[in-house]
């Protein structure tokens, strides 16, 4: 019986062996490992942290109670992605969450959240290349990234955020390859495009 | 001089960006949230368990598990006692010559391993050991303390459910 520890070094294969055998350590092993890659790609779906965090225990809570459905012949991560997106999806086709306010994130409360989470759109005609790679760029790629259509979003962020293969990401959102590289594609050239005054 | 970005360098500036993107931390309780509304499994002894007691809850099972464990008391009792008093001799010289063999064994043993040995006494010392009737005593009180077990079991098998762990299986579920 490996200890709490231990369980760091198993695949998730077999945490999810562990946990079936009513090993809560094992539970709270898989909830270590992927909350923080589920809330980001959920967060950057619906852009609002509290309805984020509440979707984000939605899906662990809804896989965790379905571990005894998880076939291990399936990458685990591709099977909570999976969930993961669809539950944020579900939520954007509910309330229509896929456009980012300018004023800053939806669940920004205070002055210092608003101006935290706002545009930082910096002057267009003292905009080189060194400044778009400053901090700023990242707010503006996720200003760009939030505008996309939920589909582009997913795909984006599971590539180049959680880094994973075309053939994963076909398999996590249940797309054909093709449609996978079509979707990045396009995605790409979205980005661009919204970055394109910045240039 | 301000230098105008090729395609290829946004591309580029844009999967650095998209990777250099911080991954986000819920608040700190989250893993508590979530284990709060888990069903964790059960243990698989204890789904065996909650089955037989969900079986054996019925009155009629109950009834006719009880009666069943009481006529093989009977029987059992009414074999096995007249059985060791009529065989207490038979038992007694049954037990005596098992510990003959150990002991000529062990004697046996012990000459072939150390050769010097050739006088333990272990022989006089298993002779002299007091074995009468106390081998009829022996197998009554393991019956006596089989038949308690059983009664322990059944009563815990038996036993009106008391929190909510003890409920019986639905085994339509």
């Amino acid at each position: 019986m490996p200890l709490g520890k231990d369980l760091q070094t198993l695949s998730d294969q077999e945490i999810v062996a562990l946990a079936r055998g009513g090993r809560e350590a094992a539970y709270r092993e898989l909830i270590r490992r992927y909350e923080r890659p589920v809330f980001s790609l959920i967060y950057r779906m619906v852009r609002d942290r509290a309805l984020a965090e509440d979707l984000s225990q939605d899906t662990f809570v809804k896989v965790l109670n379905a571990l005894d459905s998880y076939r291990p012949e399936y990458k685990f991560s591709s099977w909570i992605f999976k969930i993961a997106n669809n539950v944020a999806i579900d939520q954007l086709r509910r309330r229509e969450l896929n456009t980012l306010s300018l004023d800053g994130a939806p669940d920004a409360r205070t002055a210092e959240d608003i101006e935290a989470t706002a545009l930082q759109a910096t002057d267009r005609a003292e905009t080189p290349l060194a400044e778009l790679e400053s901090r700023e760029l990242g707010a503006l790629i996720e200003e760009a990234v939030a505008r996309l259509r939920p589909e582009y979003r997913s795909c984006i962020l599971l590539r180049h955020v959680e880094g994973r293969s075309y053939e994963e990401i076909a398999e996590t959102l249940d797309l054909p390859l093709g449609t996978v590289k079509t979707y990045i594609h396009r995605a790409r050239l979205e980005l661009r495009a919204y970055l394109e005054p910045y240039r | 001089m301000r230098k105008r970005l090729s395609d290829q360098d946004l591309d580029i500036l844009v999967t650095r960006a998209l990777a250099r993107l911080p991954l986000e931390r819920p608040s700190p309780a989250f893993a508590n949230r979530v284990m709060d509304r888990v069903q964790l499994p059960p243990a698989r002894a204890l789904v065996l368990f909650r089955r037989a007691r969900s079986w054996a809850a019925q009155p009629k099972r109950a009834a006719a598990l009880a009666t069943s464990y009481a006529l093989m008391a009977a029987i059992t009792l009414g074999v096995v006692v007249p059985w060791v008093s009529a065989n207490s001799a038979g038992i007694r010289f049954a037990f005596g010559w098992g510990v003959e063999r150990i002991a000529a064994f062990g004697r046996e043993a012990g000459l072939s391993l150390a050769s010097w040995a050739v006088s333990t006494g272990i022989t006089d010392v298993v002779r002299s050991l007091p074995i009468s009737g106390a081998g009829v005593w022996v197998a009554v009180g393991l019956v006596v303390t089989a038949y308690a077990g059983c009664a322990i079991g059944l009563h815990v098998l038996l036993r009106t459910p008391r929190d909510k762990h003890d409920e019986p299986i639905n085994h339509a579920a």
